[in-house]
Formats: C-alpha cells, sequence, structure tokens
C-alpha cells in the first residue's frame, strides 16, 4: 500500500474512539433515515397489497333486516361484480367462570365456501365454523383469554346465556380498517343465528363494483343505483360506506404519521450532519501538522484533500455497513409494529430497494458535504502555518493601528468588569468556563444547533402528547357519562331513573337518544351519513365547544348543532343554515344552530334536544339509552358501578344489552393516540442523543484542544476538580443555552408538529396546550446530559500531567 | 612540608547537606524516560540546595535536562529516584498530583517563556486566578490584592485588559504578578526573558533582583549570559548531570562536555590556613582552581623576604603555565593565613588532553597567560627572571 | 578540525558558474499586532553547489525566515529567490503553492529541529512519503531507495518500526533520510540538533558533512550553536533580518593548539 493510504488507514484505526464518534454520528441519521424510509415503503405497499388480496368490499350498507330475494337484487344491478350479505349484531361474550364481558360484533356468514368480498384469512384452526360453532378475529383474543377448541358463553338480550366452542381464529382485514376503535368480531354461520335468538335475516350488504374498484366516483355511482332500487323497494339503508379496492381506509392517516416520522428522521440526518461537521473539523485542526509534513515533502493540495476524502467516504462506507442492515431490520420492525396494530400483513421481510439507497446516499453524502469545508480549509493550509503550530485564532484585530478585540469578546469582558464594579465578582475559573464556551464559536453553534433542536423536539412531543389528550378530554365533554346504559327495549325515564338512583353512588341519570340521517344533495343524493345525538336540551353531559352560533334549547324542532367537520361537507356553512336530510326515509329540511368542535372520525355528529327526537320516534319520556353519573369519575369507578348497575337492573328484570364505563371508548382511543406519541418520542430521544453526542463530542475536542490552558491552571494550583469543575461548568453552560434556546423553539415546533398529528389523525387543527412536563424533564435531562458528556473529557483533562501538556508546546 | 589534606568526595555535590536554610534540596534526583526504543536517564543523580535568598541562574543546552530538573522543583514532573524537599515539604512522598497542584499554588510561583496568561482572562483577572486555585485570601480580598501585584509590575493602568492587547513584556510582568499572588517564598522562571526584547528582559531581572534581596527565592533557567552574571549563583547543567560551578567560572569557556569532563576528574583538597601548595622549583602536576577561601602567591627573592605578589579568589585558577609550557614553579603558592583553602585540582595529562580538544579555551587560557605575563613584567620591577609564571585574570 | 576540505565550493563560485541559490534583495514584513516587523531587510546571498553553508543568529534574527525563504514554505514581501537545479533555473516565489510543493518534494530535504514524521507510519513509510507523492519512483524502487537511505544514516534494522520506539537522534536520521528521499540537491536543515543531546548531535552534523563530501549535496544550515561554526565551509551570521557583512567566523584550527 502506498505510504499516503496507509497513513489514511492509521487515521481510522489508530483513534478508535473519535472513528467511533464518527461513525456513529453518521450510523444513527442512516439508521433512522433507513428505518422511516423502509417503513413507509413498506407500509404504504403491503397495507394496500394486504388489504385488497381479502377483496375488500367498494360499497357497504347498513340496512333493515332483508333476506336472499333482495340480495340477488343487488347482485343483478349494472356495475355489480359480487355482493355478499351478512348479519352483523352486539353480543356480549365471556370465557365461563370468568367475569368480564365483552361485547363481539358477531358477523353471520350463509357460507364460508363462497365468501368472496371482505375475505377471511384463517389462522388457527377450522375455516369455516360449524352449527353451534364461532370463528374469533384474532383482534378479539386480546380482550377474550380463549384459544380454538375453548368455550365461550353468550348473553342472549333476554338475559339466557348460550356457550358455543371457538372453532378457530380468523383475520379480517377489512371489517373493522377503518376503525382503530372498532369492537372485536365473532363469526358464525347463518344457521346459527336462530339458536342465537336472532332472525335468519341480513342486515348489511357488501358489494364490489366491477368495473374500476379504484375509482371513488365510479362506486359512488354505482352505490346510488342500488340505493334507489333498494329503497324503492321499501328497503331502509341506515348507513352507507364507500371505500377503495386498493386503499386501506386508514392509508392517509398512516401516511401521514409515517410522514412526520420521516421528517424527524431527516432532521435527525441534519444533526447528526452538524455533528460531523465538527468531528471532522477537529480532526482536521489536529492533522494539521501532518499535512504541513506531507506538503513539506511534495504533496500538492490535491493529494491530501484525496486523502481526507477518502478518510470521510470510509468512515461512511464503516457507517453504512452497521447502520443499513440494522435500519433494515429497524424498518421491518416498525411496519410490522404499525400492521399489527391496524391488522393487516406484511408480504415478509425484505430490503426495499429505495431506503437502501436513500441510506447510502446519505451514509455518504452527508459526512461529504459536511467534512468538505474542514478537509478544504485543512487542504489549504500553508507549511509555514500548519507546522509552526500558530493556529489559535487571532483574537486581536488590528484597525487603525490600534489592537481590537472582536465585539463579543469585549462584551464579555465588559460585562464582568460592571458586575466588579458593583461588587458582583464570578469565580475566576468560572470565568474560564463562560469564555471557553464561545471560544470556538462555529463549533459551540453547530454544538447548540443538535442540542436545541433535540431538546425543542422533545419537549414539543410532550407538548404534543398533552396537546392530543386534552382533545381527547374535550371530546369526552361531549360525552361526559359515567356509565352508558343500552336497553334491548325503551324503558319509561321516571322507571329507571328509580332503579338507578337506588344504586349507591349515582348520582344523577338521563335518558338519550340517537337518530341516524343521512345528508342529501340538491338531487337527493346521499353524501355523508351523520348521527344525532339526543340528550336533554339542558343535558350537564355534553359541554360543546361552540365555534359558532347557539347549543340547542328544548323547543327546537328540527334545529341541530353539528360538529365542524361538517363543513367539508359543506363548505362555508353557516349557523342558521338548512340542510336536507333523509330521516327513517324521510327527506326533511333540518336548520343548523350552531358548529362546535369535534373529532372527525366516524361521520359526522350532531345534537338535537331529547324533547323534539322522543316524540318525533314515538318514544315520549322513554328511552333505549341512558347516561349515568356518578359520584367518583375514576376509570375504575366507573367499571364497578357498570357492573353492579347491569346486574341490579338485570336482577330487576330488565333487559340490559350494554351497561360500560363512559370513558371506556376514550381510554382506547388514548391508548391509540400513545403508540403515535411514543414513535415520536423515540424520535426526539434519537435526536437528544445526537445532540448529546455532539456535546460530548464538542467537550472533548475542546479540551483536548485546550492542553495548554490545563498545563497553565495546573501549574498555577489547580486541583483535579478544580479542573473538572470547570469543563463541567462549560459544558453545563452549554446545556443550559441550548435549553434555553430550545424553550423557544419548543412553540413552534409545538404548533407545527400538533398541527401535522391533528390534522392526520383527527382531520381538523386542534388546540395546542402546553405542559411543563417536557421542559421540566427536558431540563433533568439536559444538565444529566450535559455533565455526562462532560465528566470524561473532563477526567481526562485532569488525567493530563502538566509534563505531556507543556509538551504540545 | 605539606600539609595536604585530601577529601574525595564527589565534587558535584558542592554544597553540605540541607541546612534549616535550604528553600530547594535535592538528594540523588534520577529520572529516567522510558519509551520502546529504550530508557532514557535525563537526570542522572542530582544533589542540589539553594538557600533561601539566593537568586540562581541555571542554564544548560536544549536536551540537557534544565527543563526536566525545573520539572523536579516545580512538581510538574515527578522523578524516578531521589528526594525534592522544596521549604521542608518532601514534594513527591505520598503526594498525589492533584496535591502537588494545590501546594504549587501556595508556595511556588512559576513563570514561563511563553508567558502562558490564559488568553480568555483580563490580566486582573489572571492574576485572580492563582488566589481562587490556592484558595488564598479572603474572596473578597483577591482583587486588591491582585491589583496591588499589577502595580508592583506597573500593569496597573492594563488590569482589565486581555492579555492579546498587551506588549509581550506586559504579558511577562502580569504572569510574574500572578506568580506572586499567593506570596510564595520561591520563584520559578522558565527562560523569563526568552522571547522579550532587551528593555523588557532587564526590568524583569530588576524585578527579580528586588524580590531576591526582598527575601523570596529567585530560580531561573536562562542561556543569555547577560542574564547570569546578574545572578548570585549559576549552575550549569549538562547531559543530566550538575557542573561544578567552580569549574564552570574558573573556565566559562570550556564546552560544557569539557565541564562535565573535569567534574567528574577533579579531586578536592583542602589546606589549612597558611600551608603551602606549590612550593617553588616543584613540578607541577595538577592544573588549581579556587572553590573557597584565598590564596596568596609569593615570592622569595635572595635574602628571604617574602613578597605577596597576588591574593587568588574563588574561582580564579593557577598553575596553567607550567602545565600548558611545561617547567617548574617559580614561585610559593599558600593558602591565604586568615581561612583554609579548598582547591579542585586537574591532574596534568588530563587538563592538557581538554586543552587540546577544546581550541577555542586553550586559546583564551593563552591569553591570559599573556596578559598575566605583561601585566607583572610591568609591576614587579625587581623580577630577575624573564618569565613569571603564576597568572591571574580578572574575575568576569 | 579538518574543514578545509569543503574548501572546493568557494572556488566553484569564483570560477563564475551561476550560484545553487541565489537570494536577490530578499525582504520580509510580517503585520502584527505591535506593527509592522521586518523580519529580513533585503538579504542578496549565494549559495554554490556542495557549499556547507552554516547560519547563525539569535532567536528573532530572521535565520528561520530566511530558510523559510529558500523552501517557498512562508512568502516574501519583495525580492527574489532563484534556485538552480537539474538544469532548470527556478523562481521560487513566482510557483503556485501547489508547484511550490511538488518542486520542493524534488529540490529540497527539509530536517526540522523537531524531526517532524508522521507518528503513524513506520520508517521505511515515512522515506517513501515524500517518493509518493511526487511519483519519481514506483512502489518497489520507492521501498527498495528507502532502506538504502536507511543504510546511508545507518539505521536500516529499525526500517519497519514506528518513530515513537526510536531515540530522538534516531528520528532525526530518518528525518535526514526523508529529505534525501527524492534525491534533492539540496538540503535544508532548520536547527537540526536542536533539541539532542550533545554526543547525538554531533553525530547527526556528522552525518550532514558525510552528506556533503561524499554524495555531493548543498546544505544550508540554521544553527545557534557557535562551536558548529569551524565546521562549514561558510558561515552567515543574521543579525535583525541583515547579513551581517563583517562576520568572520572564528578560524576553525585556533592558533594555540597545542600537543
Amino acid at each position: 500500500m502506498k505510504p499516503r493510504w496507509r497513513k489514511v488507514l492509521h487515521d481510522l484505526i489508530d483513534n478508535i474512539g473519535r472513528t467511533l464518534l464518527v461513525v456513529f454520528s453518521i450510523a444513527v441519521g442512516v439508521f433512522s433515515i433507513g428505518v422511516i424510509a423502509g417503513a413507509y415503503q413498506i407500509i404504504s405497499n403491503d397495507m394496500s397489497v394486504s388489504y385488497s388480496a381479502n377483496n375488500p368490499s367498494n360499497i357497504e350498507f347498513r340496512m333493515t333486516n332483508f333476506d336472499e330475494n333482495v340480495l340477488t337484487s343487488i347482485h343483478n344491478q349494472r356495475g355489480v361484480k359480487d355482493a355478499e350479505g351478512r348479519r352483523v349484531f352486539n353480543m356480549r361474550v365471556r370465557v365461563p367462570g370468568t367475569e368480564k364481558w365483552t361485547t363481539l360484533d358477531m358477523v353471520a356468514f350463509e357460507s364460508f365456501e363462497k365468501n368472496a368480498i371482505n375475505l377471511l384469512t384463517p389462522i388457527e384452526g377450522a375455516v369455516e365454523p360449524g352449527k353451534r360453532q364461532v370463528l374469533l378475529e384474532k383482534g378479539a383474543l386480546d380482550h377474550l383469554d380463549v384459544g380454538v377448541g375453548g368455550l365461550l358463553e353468550f348473553q342472549l338480550p333476554d338475559g339466557s346465556t348460550k356457550t358455543m366452542p371457538v372453532a378457530g381464529i380468523v383475520q379480517d382485514t377489512a371489517a373493522g380498517a377503518a376503525d382503530f376503535l372498532a369492537s372485536p368480531f365473532g363469526y358464525i354461520t347463518m344457521d346459527t343465528l336462530q339458536y342465537m335468538g336472532q332472525p335468519k335475516l341480513y342486515n348489511r350488504v357488501y358489494i364490489t363494483v366491477a368495473d374500476d374498484g379504484d375509482d371513488i366516483l365510479h362506486i359512488r355511482e354505482v352505490g346510488g343505483v342500488v340505493k334507489d332500487k333498494l329503497e324503492k323497494s321499501g328497503n331502509v339503508i341506515l348507513r352507507t360506506r364507500f371505500s377503495l379496492t386498493h386503499e386501506h381506509p386508514l392509508a392517509s392517516t398512516v401516511n401521514a404519521i409515517l410522514g412526520i416520522l420521516l421528517a424527524l428522521g431527516i432532521l435527525i440526518v441534519f444533526l447528526s450532519s452538524s455533528l460531523i461537521a465538527n468531528t471532522l473539523n477537529a480532526l482536521l485542526n489536529q492533522h494539521l501538522r501532518h499535512i504541513g509534513v506531507i506538503k513539506l515533502v511534495g504533496g500538492q493540495r490535491k493529494q491530501v484533500f484525496r486523502m481526507y476524502i477518502t478518510l470521510i467516504m470510509a468512515f461512511g462506507v464503516i457507517a453504512l455497513a452497521i447502520a443499513v442492515p440494522f435500519g433494515g431490520i429497524g424498518a421491518y420492525a416498525l411496519a410490522e409494529f404499525i400492521a399489527v396494530k391496524l391488522n393487516f400483513n406484511l408480504l415478509g421481510y425484505r430490503i426495499v430497494p429505495m431506503a437502501f439507497f436513500v441510506q447510502i446516499a446519505v451514509g455518504l453524502f452527508v459526512p461529504l458535504v459536511a467534512g468538505l469545508a474542514p478537509v478544504i480549509n485543512g487542504s489549504r493550509i500553508t507549511v509555514l502555518r500548519a507546522l509552526s503550530g500558530d493556529l489559535a485564532e487571532e483574537k486581536v484585530q488590528i484597525k487603525d493601528g490600534e489592537k481590537r478585540l472582536s465585539w463579543f469578546d469585549w462584551m464579555q469582558v465588559k460585562v464582568t468588569h460592571l458586575l466588579a464594579l458593583r461588587g458582583i465578582h464570578i469565580p475566576r475559573p468560572f470565568v474560564i468556563s463562560l469564555r471557553n464556551t464561545f471560544r470556538r464559536k462555529s463549533r459551540l453553534m453547530l454544538t447548540l444547533f443538535t442540542l436545541t433542536m433535540g431538546g425543542a423536539i422533545f419537549i414539543s412531543v410532550f407538548n404534543v402528547r398533552v396537546t392530543l389528550h386534552d382533545y381527547i378530554n374535550q371530546i369526552g365533554k361531549y360525552f361526559r357519562a359515567d356509565v352508558t346504559l343500552d336497553f334491548d327495549q325503551p324503558y319509561r325515564l321516571r322507571e329507571i331513573e328509580n332503579a338507578v338512583m337506588s344504586v349507591d353512588g349515582v348520582t344523577h341519570v338521563e335518558g338519550w337518544q340517537f337518530l341516524s340521517g343521512e345528508l342529501l344533495d340538491d338531487h337527493e343524493n346521499v353524501i355523508e351519513n351523520i348521527t344525532l345525538l339526543s340528550p336533554p336540551a339542558d343535558s350537564t353531559l355534553v359541554q360543546p365547544i361552540l365555534i359558532e352560533g347557539r347549543w340547542m334549547r328544548p323547543d327546537d324542532v328540527r334545529k341541530m348543532a353539528v360538529s365542524e367537520g361538517l363543513r367539508k361537507t359543506y363548505p362555508g356553512l353557516k349557523a342558521g343554515d338548512y340542510i336536507k336530510m333523509r330521516v327513517d326515509g324521510r327527506d326533511e329540511i333540518w336548520q343548523v344552530i350552531g358548529l362546535f368542535k369535534f373529532v372527525d372520525q366516524e361521520g359526522l355528529l350532531g345534537y338535537t334536544p331529547f324533547e323534539y327526537v322522543s316524540e318525533m320516534n314515538n318514544l315520549a319520556n322513554r328511552s333505549f339509552s341512558y347516561r349515568v353519573v356518578t359520584e367518583s369519575h375514576e376509570r375504575a369507578y366507573q367499571d364497578a358501578k357498570a357492573e353492579e348497575l347491569d346486574k341490579y337492573l338485570r336482577d330487576k328484570g330488565f333487559k340490559v344489552r350494554v351497561a360500560q364505563a363512559g370513558s371506556a371508548s376514550l381510554d382506547t382511543a388514548v391508548e391509540s393516540l400513545d403508540i403515535l406519541v411514543v414513535f415520536l418520542l423515540i424520535m426526539a430521544i434519537l435526536t437528544a442523543i445526537v445532540g448529546s453526542m455532539g456535546l460530548a463530542g464538542t467537550m472533548g475536542m475542546n479540551v483536548l484542544e485546550r492542553t495548554r490552558e490545563i498545563g497553565i491552571t495546573r501549574a498555577i494550583g489547580a486541583d483535579d476538580r478544580a479542573r473538572i469543575r470547570t469543563v463541567i461548568a462549560e459544558g453545563v453552560v452549554i446545556g443550559l443555552i441550548s435549553f434555553a434556546l430550545a424553550i423557544v423553539l419548543s412553540v413552534p415546533f409545538t404548533y407545527g408538529l400538533s398541527y401535522i398529528v391533528s390534522s392526520a389523525v383527527f382531520q381538523t387543527p386542534i388546540a395546542v396546550v402546553f405542559t411543563y412536563l417536557g421542559y421540566a424533564i427536558w431540563l433533568g435531562l439536559v444538565l444529566a446530559l450535559s455533565t455526562v458528556a462532560s465528566i470524561l473529557p473532563a477526567r481526562n483533562a485532569a488525567r493530563l500531567t502538566i509534563r505531556e501538556v507543556l509538551a504540545y508546546e | 612540608m605539606k600539609t595536604r589534606q585530601t577529601k574525595r568526595k564527589s565534587v558535584a555535590d558542592i554544597h553540605e547537606m540541607s541546612t534549616p536554610d535550604a528553600m530547594i534540596d535535592m538528594h540523588g534526583v534520577v529520572k529516567k524516560f522510558k519509551n520502546a526504543a529504550g530508557e532514557f536517564t535525563v537526570l542522572k543523580g542530582i544533589d542540589l540546595t539553594i538557600n533561601r535568598g539566593e537568586f540562581v541562574s541555571i542554564v544548560g543546552k536544549s536536551g540537557s535536562g534544565k527543563s526536566t530538573l525545573l520539572n523536579m522543583i516545580t512538581g510538574i514532573d515527578h522523578p524516578t529516584e531521589g528526594r525534592v524537599v522544596i521549604g521542608g515539604t518532601d514534594i513527591y512522598t505520598n503526594v498525589t498530583e492533584s496535591q502537588r497542584s494545590k501546594w504549587r499554588g501556595r508556595n511556588l510561583g512559576i513563570v514561563f517563556q511563553f508567558f502562558q496568561l490564559l488568553p480568555m482572562l483580563t490580566l486582573l483577572e489572571n492574576v485572580m486566578l492563582s488566589m481562587d486555585y490556592a484558595d488564598m485570601y479572603d474572596f473578597d480580598e483577591r482583587p486588591a490584592r491582585a491589583m496591588e501585584m499589577l502595580k508592583l509590575v506597573g500593569l496597573e493602568k492594563f488590569a482589565n485588559k486581555l492579555p492579546a492587547l498587551v506588549s509581550t513584556g506586559q504579558q511577562q510582568l502580569a504572569a510574574i504578578a500572578r506568580a506572586l499572588a499567593c506570596d510564595p517564598p520561591l520563584l520559578v522562571a522558565d527562560e523569563p526573558t526568552g522571547n522579550l526584547d532587551t528593555k523588557s528582559a532587564n526590568t524583569i531581572i530588576d524585578l527579580f533582583e528586588n524580590l531576591a534581596r526582598s527575601g523570596k527565592t529567585v530560580l531561573m533557567v536562562t542561556h543569555d549570559p547577560s542574564l547570569t552574571s546578574r545572578t548570585t549563583r549559576n549552575i550549569i547543567i549538562a547531559d543530566g548531570e550538575l557542573i561544578n560551578e567552580t569549574i564552570a567560572k574558573a573556565l566559562p569557556w570550556l564546552r560544557h562536555r569539557h565541564m562535565m569532563e573535569f567534574t567528574k576528574l577533579a579531586e578536592e583538597w583542602v589546606y589549612e590556613p597558611k600551608a603551602t601548595i606549590i612550593s617553588r622549583d616543584e613540578h607541577v602536576e595538577y592544573f588549581f582552581m579556587i572553590r573557597k577561601g584565598e590564596v596568596e602567591v609569593v615570592l622569595q627573592d635572595r635574602k628571604q623576604n617574602e613578597t605577596v605578589i597576588s591574593r587568588l579568589k574563588p574561582g580564579e585558577f593557577f598553575g596553567d603555565i607550567e602545565l600548558m609550557r611545561g617547567g617548574k614553579s617559580i614561585a610559593n603558592v599558600r593558602a591565604a593565613a586568615d581561612a583554609p583553602v579548598e582547591l579542585l585540582t586537574i591532574k596534568r595529562e588530563d587538563f592538557k588532553r581538554v586543552m587540546d580538544q577544546s581550541p577555542l579555551t586553550a586559546e583564551a587560557v593563552g591569553k591570559i597567560v599573556q596578559q598575566r605575563l605583561d601585566e607583572h613584567r610591568a609591576a614587579d620591577s625587581r623580577a630577575n627572571r624573564p618569565f613569571f609564571s603564576l597568572f591571574r585574570r580578572k574575575q568576569s | 578540525m579538518p574543514a578545509s576540505r569543503l574548501g572546493q565550493s568557494k572556488n566553484n563560485l569564483q570560477a563564475g558558474s551561476p550560484p545553487l541559490i541565489e537570494l536577490r534583495n530578499v525582504v520580509k514584513v510580517y503585520s502584527t499586532a505591535a506593527g509592522d516587523f521586518s523580519a529580513l531587510k533585503g538579504i542578496n546571498m549565494q549559495i554554490g553547489a556542495g557549499e556547507f553553508v552554516g547560519i547563525v543568529g539569535k532567536s528573532g534574527a530572521g535565520k528561520s525566515t530566511l530558510l523559510n525563504m529558500i523552501t517557498g514554505v512562508d512568502t516574501l514581501t519583495s525580492g527574489e529567490v532563484i534556485v538552480r537545479s537539474n538544469g532548470s533555473s527556478v523562481s521560487v516565489h513566482k510557483m503556485s503553492e501547489d508547484e511550490i510543493a511538488l518542486w520542493r518534494g524534488k529540490t529540497l530535504g527539509v530536517v526540522f529541529q523537531s524531526f517532524q514524521l508522521l507518528p503513524m507510519l513506520t520508517l521505511v513509510e515515512n522515506i517513501t512519503l515524500p517518493m509518493d507523492l511526487v511519483g519519481n519512483f514506483n512502489p518497489r524502487q520507492s521501498r527498495e531507495r528507502a532502506l538504502e537511505l536507511l543504510r546511508l544514516v545507518e539505521i536500516e534494522e529499525h526500517a519497519d518500526k514506528l518513530p515513537a520506539f526510536i531515540s530522538g537522534g534516531q528520528q532525526q536520521r530518518v528525518a535526514i533520510a526523508r529529505a534525501l528521499a527524492n534525491d534533492p540537491p539540496v538540503l535544508v536543515a532548520d536547527e537540526p540538533t536542536g533539541s539532542l543531546d550533545s554526543v547525538t548531535a554531533d553525530h547527526i552534523f556528522e552525518v550532514f558533512e558525510h552528506l556533503v563530501t561524499d554524495q555531493g549535496k548543498t546544505i544550508v544550515m540554521v544553527t545557534h550553536d557557535q562551536s558548529l561554526m569551524p565546521r562549514f565551509s561558510r558561515a552567515m551570521r543574521i543579525v535583525d533580518g541583515e547579513l551581517d557583512t563583517a562576520y568572520e567566523p572564528e578560524p576553525q584550527s585556533s592558533g594555540r593548539q597545542m600537543k
């Protein structure tokens, strides 16, 4: 090997610590970008493949009961490729011998063999349930501790129970795909319906279109035609849903989240590149003498340049060798995690070429860019400067024949002097720390940049988390009941009130009603489904965040307050506008009295007073559904009361369908949001790691370059503790500056991140909330990090003997 | 009868063992550096005592071990063997480097060739810093004390300037102020004027002289001969050993290598007062240098009347002409009456060999010989011989 | 001390052949915080092939600056430095930095007080490095030549050791061998014995003497060791940036040498 390449090789392997620092800083960036790019690619591909593989329906109608003939007529419609009828109903189920009831969405098939739409993927046991057997969707296993062959106890509406064995486990990637919060599914044949006390009739139809399943207009058109036909023949369609064949209903949400992660990944690359720039700068500084010698003995600038560029490339290659495999594994792990959460399947582990190339580009290009300036400067240095060791930055400028300090140095001295005049003396060792901090300004900038970014993201993630939770709580204001009671038949308000109030801890109960509406356009085509909730107009269980208009009153007739999301359907919708809506098959005109802020998830939400709806439904003073308020609003208390009420009311002969804690569904929502937050936090921690690595590297380089100062202070009496204190103080000063900057920067970051996340998850921007928690944790963390990052260099500094230090002269 | 009393001991060991007055006391200090190429002995057993109030210069070429010697005294490095006692403290036995730093801060002021002020601190802060580290004086007293030190070196006007803004001479003065901040009894300076113009250098040496006069011990490494002349004592180190100070004084033109040779060869002889050292007509077999006491050169006329034609003082030599030109002594040389004389003697053949190798010295000695001859021819009209064989030279 | 053997170079000059190195009114002014400072105040100097020139002076007198002018390591303020070798004549300061580097690699070997070997390369590699950079020899030739040079400075048994594993004197020998790598006609040495003990310094000086007598090299050496003066073929003193024209080194064989 030529001696110059030998030198490069030795530069690479002789200082393992430095090489690791550079390699690791590159690798962090490559890894995170690899994970995210890979996961992004895998998910966006596999999500759609896995979803479409099971032939998802394009049109779903929830209808009143219908029979085989209706299904056949749908099948025969033009544009319909296939149609499949099912019966879907709620049922409480538990493993015999346990207490906990779980609500399952039971799905009855005509024939599992002929199943062609929303295919089930067998996982374990039978592919098809026999009579009085049930298949479970694998998601149900999270709630029910049962295996194939195990028994389940089903509770019928009349309170009696039936037992069925679990014949197999299946996966249903289509049903519930659109809903994070859907109930788990169980599958039976139509033959079993009778056993379950259900009529042998369908109430849902799943349709695939003949032509383009990815053309939403075409799907809507076919859907419209079928619906018209059905309604003309007297069927009532309660709810309509259109979806594309190749697009997972949550794809856009997932993509948005991955997009955020991708942005953070790019940021990490950015941060790591500033770390690389710092380290390479220091490396070149340390190598100036070598460069001087090389040039002295005949080396030209381009030869020096090539040597160091090769060194940098070698750092990049090593980093790639580490980061690419881990990045690939990480990408798949992340994809897998999301896939499990969203119930779709990955096509198997693989290397994503796009991610692979992106990683290689990042791994080689970023260090090249970061190292270019130091290498160019280094290769330009003159032999004289390199060998004279006269490399300290000139602090003094000569202007008009006078020596001048840079304004920054002047200011530092001036401030200390002014303080001293007022009798405030800063101990000199600390003055050293302070002024050292600003010695290498460009290095300080890069360090502060990485650390501040890490901190700002870290803090923002906490703020976003609180923001999301706060929003969920805000949503909770629309459903503040502690226990929700649903009955299979309406009961008189007074009757339920008497019964429920006699249970300990219950403070209030009120009846609610519901109304399903279909929003119509000018041509009576259904545009959207809307659910109208009807609590008493003066209910305290709804605390709406009104953005316009007013809340409902008891005397409101065909007036409703609607969620802001309706503006998507009706751009420019204002309070006082009229809307055409089909209710129970009747086309009516409703007035919008107010708009409130709400999550736009499945369908839309509106409120109209109980007073009107109960009359309209012919259920005056009666209701199927009740909301109970208890003394305590703790989840555990709610659960206990729900169970107690359930038992109490059943014992009294009420036909309770569901009694559950009011915050149950909110908790589930919070859980799934927390998963998102965890991802964000991982990214924040990665940036924090990059930041603290930057700090550690900077402190190490600072100490290396300050051996002279260390020698002097030792010579004039500084002991180890004093030395270590000075170095740590410098690290902490940097940490604190970055903290101060991070506080400022976290504000726009929080807003930005909240906006992106809430737009992705809730399709609406939400009010940002700040929490001291992120600031406090980051303050603690940054102090700990800067101390730790300084300890090693400080210890090394203390270990240097003066003789060694003076030998640097 | 000659009452020559030979005291054979290592002549490098020039001073008595530790006295209560000793500021620095080094015993058998050896320093070896190890590297993969082998072991290098940089200091080969140094014994040195320096008393309080002395102003000592240390001279040596680069590579001679003078920086290492200094590092042994300042506690910056540690010896492989031997003991170093500074102001009564054994600074290497059971002392960590960190503790030594603290000790140094309180007991030792160090001045470097390149000033070594911390560039980010003003002159005042630099001076205060050493008090901060040594934890000397109350925190609130330190600014006033530092200002006082700067006044002492005449820098009070520049107290709040950064080192880069003042001249190098001023930087060195500030460094001295810093070294004095904790009022240490010992000041060690490594080529303090090496980077300064003559005027600044003079200011600094004046300052050192004053400090020594006021009772501080000042130790200064230098290679500027104009500075060594102003110190009260000059120590030469060559290849890791100290050169006998008498030899260095008597034969300053010798290369250090040869001085070292003499240091090793020299024997120390002690004569009682009035004892004869060389008798007339005796063959002279030695070259003599006076370490302590004085000798008289006595000429006897035919009537046996004695004339003391010269009195030689410490640092002067005799016996050179005989050795260089051959022949017998033509006068009596005896110890002065007031005190015993300590002499260093070198054998004739050793002396000649070295003179042959050192033409510069031979020439200088030759010039002195000529000068003495001329002087005495003129001064002593009674001389009945054309050559007068004993010579003196003026001390430099 | 036999030193007159080097006298013939002076004769060369007198015979009228153009000098190998020629400095014409070289001025170097540094701008410092204290104002402009003239390190060299118009130096005129001619050095003939085969001379062994010693330049003495106090520190700060400008002797290192003078050397830097010859090697092209530092820029000059005015004047000209001409080096004639291999039949070509080069005005050093009219070249670009890269050209100087390449030219220096071929024409000048430089030896410093502090050796300046690259610590991560073995001795052989330190010597092959200039050959690699200049490209005069192929790798195999390089190694053989390097070994030969190490033999010349009597250190070939350590060829594959790292610099840290040999003594200072040995490192300086390697530095000399490196300076000879591309077989330059001129060697420039800045206090090459400055950090060596007296015996080692003597050995190193002898190596230089041999290079002049046996290899016909031209050597320019800066030193402050007065005792070396007699051993140069020509000695110059520089005082405050000017050549001390009155300077005559002490005659090398002192008048009263005794037997």
